[in-house]
């Protein structure tokens, strides 16, 4: 049996290089917000960022939301006789109704007065199982509500979850990307690419605290019926692959209850699609629209349907099958704006007269 | 399953692991074996019976020869452990481009043909099969007994860490040290670390940043791109490909270690030779040093003459441009180095007297002739077409357009230049006077240095989807 002195001697580089990793992983995790700030999460900088404050209106969605929806543009909408301003934007994109539930949960600590989600079809397909919410939305009591609650999709959510978790006990693993964009732009020119996708990270960040949740993607900007004329045809929408719908539908039902339980009006909006989309996927929408009927009709929330021709959007405001783009997004904000008025003053109609 | 793939990061702790709680000689060689198997077999596990079979016969074939005394049956049974390694490395690595050559001269006579089949090449057979026939001539020669058990020699030909590209281990280095399961030894796991964790540096961070950043794009369209660029990217590529396989057998190296096995160096500073020939005697010497044992001493060597010594190395070089890949700018690579070889032998014995060998400028003009002999030879086998090449070559000898007053490094990512110093950092190291001298008193806060390469590779590498280059050989 070797002495333990010994051992150590003898060990001495392994010792050296063990605590050479420790000593890295402290210098990393102190330094933590640099690496953040250089390589933001779109999902919990959003959710963080509505958390800070009371929000007098969150929109919630996934990525039609992200890009469709400019809080800036729907401030001071007239509810119920009274000014609203304070708006934020929870747009995840690839997010489902799943994670939708649980982003809503964890961003408005303080109930909002109007909580508006903007689903559209993909948003309730069960085949879809997205990483990114089970990585970043969902805390250990979430991921057993999720195993309880959505039972068929409990394996996948756990081996996410503890994925993620496992990938954040070593800081140069978790903040490895960050480290990586923070140090090209440092030196722009070592690494041109690297240095373009810190910029675009940087500018994501910048705009997610600045609009209020709302940050476009870059090459979104762009119109699709100048590339349909360009001869583009976009690939098959994956995200309507193998439709079916039950399971993350619980959760929006889950939704409701919890803004039935904090006082909060819900708005749904039937987000608008290119007619393109909806002439591929018929059936789909079809049967998106059946479960969306049910769902005003056994819980009476309200449903907005953005259809192109009531909006004002044509192909030059979408940026591809789905996603609005900058002008798309101005067109329906400013339209949504004036149906939540229309809606406000209805309801509001409507609780005058049932008062004494 | 690759080293520096996510799964292998799980693998091998557990198979260590296990592996060194079992308490018994054949527990452990069992798990070793069975551990390298699934790693064999990781990727397609429907090539698990070439591995098998080859065993099987090799080791069966070995006992049948160390059992008989008659020359011809001796030779039999030689003959049929040969033709079956060689048979399915044909059959895996060849098939393929003798069928396309066949079907393209079949058009020229007017019949028309396209291959409609593809295989797969299965994990480090280039490697086990020269491994499998390494023992059965050793034993047919007497130079090692015959492997009494079938287990010992199955985790001879597939012991995970030098399986999939090498260093190609003789029976006679590795076979003794299995005698007893070797007992690690401190000194074993410090050079295992620094040997698995450098390693995958020069991999990760290096090899397969330049391959991302400059060699990559550059090669795919040399026409896009200066002559200098063309020229300081031939020279990332020879940094790259020496990162990159070096970089493995570093690891495989480490990894042995830690199961208290030696492994064979495979490199020796290779881009320090003053020669080819001294080139070939520090690049890959696993499988030089094999070709000559096994094929280049068999033909005859230079015992025959120079015209026939001339021709056998030739021979040689074609056949080991060959075994990289079954491809005509293989072959051509293979021929440049052979010729190189005939000419250096030839020039060696012209000016072997000559005073000024000695002197320090020949020595310098000698390092700097053999690099760029290198550097050219290295463009056939990256090259993407024979246009590309042909852009690459005419960059490298200077016939390509090269505007006046061009900037030598304009063009160049600024990051290849502190990677390409990194890369050839062991061999300046080496040349450093004192260079052991600081080595040991830097010895106490090596470790900290080892812990931010790791940091370095884990933050900037740019991930495992990049295959080791010589696995796909």
């Amino acid at each position: 049996m070797t002495p333990p002195r010994l051992l150590f001697r003898r060990l001495r580089f392994v010792w050296v290089f063990l605590l050479g990793l420790v000593g890295l992983d402290v210098a990393l995790r102190l330094n933590h917000k640099t690496w953040e700030r250089h390589s933001p999460d779109g999902y919990t900088e959003r959710v963080e960022g509505c958390a800070a404050e009371r929000r007098d209106v969150v929109f919630v969605g996934g990525s039609p939301v992200a890009e469709g929806i400019n809080p800036a543009l729907i401030g001071g909408v007239n509810w119920r006789g009274e000014r609203l301003t304070n708006h934020y934007a929870v747009g995840l994109s690839g997010g489902t109704t799943s994670d939708v539930y649980f982003a809503t949960l964890h961003a408005c600590p303080k109930p909002p007065r109007v909580l508006v989600y903007g689903i559209t079809a993909s948003d309730l397909n069960d085949s879809r199982h997205e990483p990114h919410g089970a990585n970043s939305l969902l805390t250990l009591a979430d991921l057993a509500d999720w195993q309880r609650t959505r039972p068929e999709a409990a394996e996948w959510v756990t081996r996410h979850f503890w994925q993620a978790r496992l990938s954040e006990v070593w800081a140069a693993y978790r903040y490895r990307h960050g480290v990586k964009l923070w140090a090209a732009s440092l030196c722009p020119q070592c690494c041109p690419v690297t240095a373009e996708e810190a910029d675009r990270q940087r500018t994501i960040g910048e705009q997610v605290a600045s609009q209020r949740g709302y940050a476009p993607t870059r090459w979104f900007d762009r119109s699709y019926e100048q590339m349909k004329a360009g001869g583009w045809e976009q690939p098959p929408f994956e995200y309507l692959a193998r439709y079916r719908t039950g399971s993350h539908l619980k959760y929006l039902h889950r939704l409701i209850d919890w803004a039935e339980a904090n006082n909060v009006t819900v708005v749904l909006i039937d987000m608008p699609t290119t007619a393109d989309l909806e002439r591929r996927h018929p059936a789909e929408f079809a049967e998106f629209r059946q479960r969306l009927a049910e769902v005003v009709a056994v819980r009476g929330v309200p449903v907005l349907r953005a259809t192109r021709e009531t909006v004002g959007l044509t192909d030059q405001h979408f940026a591809d099958l789905i996603h609005p783009n900058p002008a798309g997004a101005a067109v329906l904000s400013g339209w949504l704006k004036a149906e939540l008025e229309r809606i406000g003053n209805e309801t509001s109609r409507v609780v005058r007269g049932a008062a004494p | 399953m690759i080293f520096a793939g996510r799964e292998f990061f799980l693998f091998l702790p557990i198979v260590l692991l296990v592996y060194h709680l079992l308490p018994r000689r054949a527990a452990r060689y069992g798990w070793l074996t069975l551990a390298s198997w699934v790693f064999y077999a990781w990727a397609s596990p429907g090539y698990l019976w070439v591995i098998l079979l080859l065993t099987g016969i090799d080791w069966w074939a070995g006992r049948r020869i160390a059992a008989n005394d008659d020359t011809r049956l001796r030779k039999r049974w030689l003959l049929l452990s040969i033709v079956s390694n060689l048979g399915l490395l044909a059959v895996f690595k060849y098939a393929a481009f003798v069928t396309d050559n066949a079907l393209s001269l079949a058009k020229v006579f007017g019949v028309t043909a396209d291959r409609t089949w593809e295989l797969l090449l299965p994990l480090g057979i280039s490697f086990h099969t020269f491994q499998g026939i390494s023992y059965t001539v050793d034993v047919y020669r007497r130079q090692i007994p015959a492997v009494r058990s079938l287990l010992d020699y199955a985790l001879f030909v597939a012991f995970f860490p030098q399986m999939a590209a090498g260093p190609i281990v003789r029976a006679v280095e590795f076979l003794p040290q299995m005698t007893t399961p070797p007992k690690v030894t401190a000194k074993q796991i410090e050079d295992g670390l620094r040997l698995f964790v450098g390693g995958l540096f020069k991999k990760l961070f290096i090899a397969d940043q330049l391959h991302a950043l400059f060699v990559g794009p550059v090669f795919e369209n040399p026409a896009a791109y200066d002559a200098a660029v063309l020229r300081w990217a031939a020279v990332a590529w020879a940094v790259q490909i020496y990162c990159d396989f070096s970089g493995y057998t570093d690891v495989a190296i480490g990894v042995a270690k830690w199961f208290g096995f030696e492994l064979p160096a495979n490199f020796h500073l290779p881009y320090l030779a003053n020669s080819i020939t001294d080139f070939w005697r520090r690049w890959h010497l696993s499988l030089s040093t094999w070709l000559r044992d096994y094929l280049y001493f068999p033909l005859g060597g230079s015992r025959c003459g120079p015209v026939r010594a001339y021709l056998n190395l030739l021979l040689v070089f074609v056949l080991c441009g060959l075994w990289h890949g079954a491809a005509w700018h293989w072959l051509v690579y293979g021929l440049y180095n052979g010729v190189l070889m005939v000419v250096h032998r030839q020039y060696d014995q012209l000016t072997a007297s000559a005073n000024w060998r000695r002197s320090w400028w020949w020595a310098v003009l000698a390092h700097a002739g053999t690099l760029y002999q290198l550097v050219v030879g290295l463009v056939l086998i990256r090259m993407t077409s024979w246009a590309g090449g042909g852009l690459m070559f005419g960059a490298l000898v200077g016939l390509s357009h090269d505007p006046a007053g061009e900037a030598a490094f304009r063009g160049v990512p600024v990051l290849v230049f502190p990677l390409l110093l990194l890369g050839v950092a062991g061999h300046l190291w080496a040349l450093v006077p004192k260079g052991e001298w600081l080595r040991e008193r830097l010895a106490p806060v090596g470790g900290l240095g080892y812990a931010a390469a790791v940091g370095l590779l884990v933050c900037f590498g740019p991930g495992a989807t990049q295959s080791f280059i010589y696995i796909a050989f």
